[in-house]
């Protein structure tokens, strides 16, 4: 049996949303339509009850309580409460922030306008593996020192940092640590209290849940205050003024429940099938370099270069046959290379011709080969044409 | 359209109609490039042009750079088939970007495409003994 085209391996910019979460989500777009906010009738009682499950249930994912999560409109809009909050809150402290240089944009835009802002900003190098030096980042800890933040698992090549050692440096020295966690919650372990984390910010979407919900973990012990960023309301503790987002909220818990009860056999599921399409494709394409450690890394991910063409191009190629994405932008006739990329030291006409595959739970085997066999017949085609394979240079 | 490439985009990307090159020194080539790989884009142009009648009687092109690249690049080689080489019916980039409904920010990639097969006319007619090299217009 053929399998449906394009085969869907972008999972790290989306999935699907998984229909027990829809189907747990939409009674509350209709019959349970309260506010949760309404505290006066039992329409308000009934959405703000199904919050409070979606609470405990994304909690108990991260290991966390349920007073710990703050629910917000996204990764995004969560990671801009923790490192903006948390700034806010310690200025009595200091007005330093730490960051690594492959950060998400969310994370890194924000460091700039706290830069501009006043505060200073440190942002850390990386190997060529992806991993920030834990020695490097605990010299670069300052008095004043008041938040770092590193991503649990890269977008874009998906390298796991050595988040506990990183927070065992911080917590020494007083200062607290976010994490993006929005491509490792849901796909690996992550435990907040075993991993040392101060806040961490995840998104539904993600992990086959909703778009347009995230959440934030904030500490209670040792407590972590923020500043909020929003207000005129009071919900999600105060930290986040808006109506919650109920049945978005709901999809999120119902997905978080999925995702921890299934994690263990289905990170192995796709650790292997994402180790049988880097087999493949190393058999079927000369030249393939894996961009990032091959170990410290999501199960799901795999991020490789094909010298000797232009992954946008590739993509473009593919994209009848196969989703997947492409690490750099091209406009204007001119590139901006990843700035993820550039971090490991990967020259831009090097990393013109990465493309990241994202595996997930509706990824089989036959899938994997017939993706295989699309890259090679199309990186052959644009290789044809290449001037860099040919070794002639313009 | 959907997605930031018309299908004519797509489909040159997938059928890349005339690509490939000519040996260096083939009788009757002209070839032209423009760009570098520096910048990420880099096409090449050839064309066979017949002496006797002065048209281009088939064209071949090579490419690095994106989508719309590869496409402005394919297109070319297939319009000026047919054409006269030194008359002016050699397309244009407005022309190409429109026929293949470039976005915005990538039009570049048709004049690309254009200035790679002038050059190669200029080298053509300069191997034919009809012109001179122009500063800027060389082919290779």
């Amino acid at each position: 049996m053929s399998t449906p085209r394009p085969i869907y391996l972008d999972h790290q910019a989306t999935t699907p949303v998984d229909p027990r979460v829809v189907a747990e989500m939409l009674p509350y777009f209709t019959e349970h339509f309260g506010n949760a906010a309404s505290r006066q009738h039992p329409y308000g009682w009934k959405a703000d009850e199904a919050v409070d499950t979606a609470r405990q249930r994304v909690a108990r994912l991260l290991g966390a309580r349920a007073k710990e999560i703050v629910f917000t409109s996204g990764a995004t809009e969560a990671i801009a409460l923790a490192l903006r909050g948390a700034v806010a809150a310690r200025r009595d402290r200091g007005r330093h922030v730490v960051t690594v240089a492959t950060e998400h944009k969310a994370g890194l835009e924000t460091c700039a306008q706290l830069a501009r802002d006043g505060c200073r900003v440190t942002v850390l190098p990386v190997g060529r593996d992806g991993l920030v030096d834990v020695d490097r980042l605990a010299a670069a800890l300052t008095p004043d020192t008041v938040l770092v933040s590193v991503m649990a698992a890269n977008n874009e090549i998906g390298v796991l940092q050595p988040l506990p050692a990183i927070a065992a440096a911080c917590r020494a020295r007083g200062v607290w640590l976010h994490t993006d966690a929005v491509q490792a919650a849901g796909h690996v372990p992550f435990d907040v209290e075993a991993l040392g984390v101060d806040l961490a910010s995840i998104s539904a979407h993600k992990m086959y849940g909703p778009k347009g919900v995230g959440a934030l973990y904030v500490r209670r012990s040792p407590k972590v205050t923020l500043e909020p960023q929003t207000v005129g309301g009071g919900q999600e503790q105060g930290l986040r003024a808006g109506t919650v987002n109920v049945p978005a909220v709901v999809g999120f818990g119902a997905a978080a429940v999925l995702a921890r009860d299934g994690m263990p056999a289905e990170s192995a599921r796709v650790g292997a099938l994402r180790d049988r399409l880097l087999d493949g494709l190393t058999r079927a394409v000369t030249g393939l370099v894996v961009n990032g450690s091959r170990t410290a890394r999501l199960p799901h991910n795999l991020h490789v270069s094909f010298p000797g063409v232009d992954g946008e191009a590739l993509m473009t190629s593919l994209a009848d046959d196969v989703a997947v994405s492409s690490g750099s932008a091209c406009a204007s006739g001119s590139r901006e290379p990843s700035h993820v990329m550039t971090a490991l030291g990967v020259g831009p006409g090097e990393q013109w011709g990465a493309l990241r595959f994202g595996l997930g739970r509706g990824t089989t085997a036959p899938d994997i080969d017939a993706a295989v066999n699309c890259v090679a017949a199309s990186v052959g085609r644009l290789r044809a044409m290449s001037p860099v394979v040919a070794g002639v240079r313009g | 359209m959907a997605g930031m490439y018309s299908d004519a985009v797509r489909l040159r990307c997938r059928d890349p109609r005339r690509a490939g090159s000519w040996p260096d020194g083939t009788r009757d080539v002209g070839t032209g490039d423009r760009g570098s790989l520096e910048s990420g884009a880099w096409a090449q142009v050839q064309v066979h042009v017949v002496g006797a009648t002065g048209l281009i009687d088939d064209a071949r092109f090579r490419v690095f750079g994106c989508s719309a690249a590869v496409a402005s690049a394919s297109y070319v080689a297939d319009a000026v088939v047919g054409v006269a080489a030194r008359a002016s019916g050699l397309p244009d980039a407005d022309a190409v970007a429109d026929a293949l409904a470039l976005p915005a920010d990538k039009r570049a990639m048709a004049a690309l495409a254009t200035e790679a097969v002038r050059a190669a006319v200029a080298d053509w007619e300069v191997r034919a003994g009809l012109g001179t090299r122009v500063s800027g217009l060389e082919g290779r």
